[in-house]
């Protein structure tokens, strides 16, 4: 069906957006990419009376390396990410999920700030900002704040994001060279929802593991981190008889919660058959 | 789709029983709410904004109370429109216990979904009613000057 | 609340200017308001790919993008693609292959092919058809369409050009 009538603004810059936001309040809703929000008004599950555009807001756009960490702005997205030679360098993992996002004619249009905004269980990057450790830079009307990865997935549908502020970017680790990642999606076609995905990152020192980071996605209410599989392998090789133990564990301790198409049995017993895949390809 | 739960509150009975009968608290309490108003000792109206996600529904709806026994239990009926996302319909029932610390407040609650939210929401719609319990609670305890105790886990089961 | 905007856009190699409704996406803005019927509305979802359409050089779901959004912006549909020539070989293809009965799916199948062509021209089969698996078609069963894309992509790389189907 068709959207309900709304009227329409675009931000030139962020104190603009941030202003519009505040002075619009509920009955606003942001435009980045559109490709979750024009479908929900074209199905009139939301009626904002206004949509502010922030395309044009020059400090949500980019990537860059600021420092020892990569800067993916707001904006960015999911092709750009695909295609970098920025991420490819620095953020092998987000190159190798990014395919798995929809697919091309919306990965060209949706962005990344979007995807982390909304929060959805199923969503990618979510994932893979936890397994990145990256932060969350946030502008609201007092100022800016940084959020982790870890702090910033709360509930359902649901981040740290106020109602008057706006996901800037991200900064993650640069990867380093002792780092190897797998991100895994099991979906029923290729482009639909996740029915079970893993975005892990692995750092060895002296072919022991010093760093693991397994954040599922579609298991659960938000993107989940088996941290007592990961607190289980660092410290230790990699080997068959440990992949073993940290699936046990992943499984154990991960409370899946059903969807439409899967029940708690099946996100179980498919969260473990991803980490032993990724553990697999990770082992040096 | 079932919701079940325990919250206890630091309050004393005759307090939590007066908030949840009282529309300026309810008002603050229900996520969402933008209006309530009581049309009767047992009628409620009030719209309500759903949000989940990228949804935005506004829900306009009636809460009919029965089985009223003061500072005990009661029992209501409830039912809502959200225009063209869908409509809702339900019965729950409401226990005050006198407890250590306070009030449990146990709840059991059983609605069912329609429309658009019904079949695209499924059981994504049992796992955020069980957030929207949580969050009344916890605003409905602060409201009354006490606090939330223990959060118990709401047992959740979908029966389609 | 239904202040009409001013928009000016390149739309298939001409400029032009208009007022819409925010609320007009871009298909119906095309179809409605400009009469090029090229681009389907299925969904209106983005999951069909019926409404594809390119914007800025890269394909978009048409039915996810407001016409306000194409201000300044770049809109070429299937009819101007084919004025253009762009999409000459795949539509050879397509013809040769039986790669359309309805023809519902076509346009959007086109552009989405047009960019696989231009972005990943090495890809085997399975690449292809993960490519176009956006792009949904209930008539032909899609193993026609991945033929005529592949011919493309091997005529392509062979630097040949693709036979122009005859009824001689």
């Amino acid at each position: 069906m068709k959207a309900a009538a709304f009227d329409y603004v675009k931000a030139k810059n962020l104190v603009e957006a941030v202003a519009l936001l505040s002075e619009y309040g509920e009955d606003s809703r942001l435009i980045a990419g559109g490709q979750t929000l024009l479908a929900t008004l074209n199905l009139r599950l939301s009626e904002p009376s206004i949509l502010i555009d922030i395309t044009a807001v020059s400090e949500l756009k980019g990537i860059s390396v600021q420092g020892n960490m990569l800067r993916i702005g707001a904006l960015v997205t999911h092709t750009e990410i695909e295609s970098s030679d920025l991420i490819a360098q620095h953020a092998p993992l987000l190159k190798e999920a990014a395919p798995h996002i929809a697919h091309r004619a919306i990965r060209n249009l949706g962005t990344w700030g979007g995807s982390l905004a909304y929060g959805d269980p199923a969503a990618e990057w979510p994932a893979c900002s936890l397994a990145l450790d990256a932060i969350m830079v946030i502008q609201g009307p007092n100022g800016v704040r940084k959020v982790s990865a870890k702090d910033f997935f709360i509930d359902l549908y649901t981040t740290t994001l106020q109602a008057d502020e706006i996901l800037v970017a991200s900064e993650i680790p640069l990867a380093s060279s002792n780092q190897v990642h797998s991100f895994q999606e099991l979906a029923r076609r290729h482009g639909d929802y996740a029915a079970v995905g893993l975005a892990a990152m692995i750092r060895t020192d002296k072919g022991k593991v010093q760093t693991c980071r397994l954040a599922f996605f579609s298991v659960a209410a938000i993107p989940t981190m088996a941290s007592k599989a990961q607190a289980f392998i660092e410290g230790k090789s990699i080997d068959a008889a440990l992949i073993q133990q940290a699936v046990n564990l992943a499984r154990e301790e991960i409370e899946t919660l059903a969807d439409i198409t899967n029940s708690q049995e099946t996100k179980t017993h498919l969260l473990g058959v991803l980490l032993e895949r990724a553990l697999t390809k990770m082992m040096p | 789709m079932e919701l079940n739960g325990e919250q206890l509150i630091a309050a004393p009975v005759s307090m939590v029983w007066l908030g949840l009968n009282d529309v300026t608290v309810l008002h603050a309490s229900i996520p969402g709410c933008e209006e309530i108003e009581r049309i009767s000792d047992e009628e409620v109206r009030a719209k309500v904004m759903f949000k989940i996600g990228p949804v935005r529904a506004r829900f306009a709806g009636k809460l009919i109370l029965s089985d009223i026994v003061p500072d005990v239990s009661c029992s209501m009926a409830f039912e809502g429109t959200g225009g063209a996302a869908g409509f809702a319909k339900g019965k729950a029932r409401v226990e005050l216990i006198r407890a250590e610390g306070g009030t449990l407040v146990r709840y059991s609650t059983e609605a069912s979904i329609g429309g658009k939210l019904g079949q695209i929401g499924g059981r994504l719609i049992s796992a955020s009613a069980k957030k929207i319990a949580d969050d009344f609670f916890l605003a409905f305890a602060k409201e009354l000057g006490g606090e939330l105790i223990i959060l118990s886990d709401a047992k959740l089961e979908d029966k389609k | 609340m239904n202040h009409k905007k001013q928009i000016n856009m390149m739309l298939n190699g001409k400029q032009i200017s208009a007022e819409i409704e925010p609320r007009r996406h871009l298909v119906d803005f095309l179809r409605e308001d400009l009469g090029l019927k090229g681009p389907h509305l299925g969904c209106e979802q983005g999951a069909c790919g019926a409404c594809t359409v390119r914007v800025n050089g890269q394909i978009v779901r048409g039915c996810l993008y407001l016409a306000v959004q194409a201000d300044g912006a770049t809109i070429e549909t299937v009819e101007g693609l084919t004025e253009q020539g762009v999409l000459n070989d795949l539509q050879e293809a397509f013809l040769r292959h039986n790669a359309l009965q309805c023809g519902f799916c076509t346009s959007g199948m086109l552009l989405a092919a047009a960019e696989l062509i231009e972005h990943q021209p090495k890809s085997n089969r399975e690449q292809v058809r993960e490519w176009i698996s956006g792009n949904y078609c209930r008539c032909t069963g899609y193993h026609s369409i991945v033929d005529a894309i592949m011919e493309v992509l091997e005529a392509r790389a062979d630097g040949r050009q693709v036979k122009p189907v005859t009824t001689a």
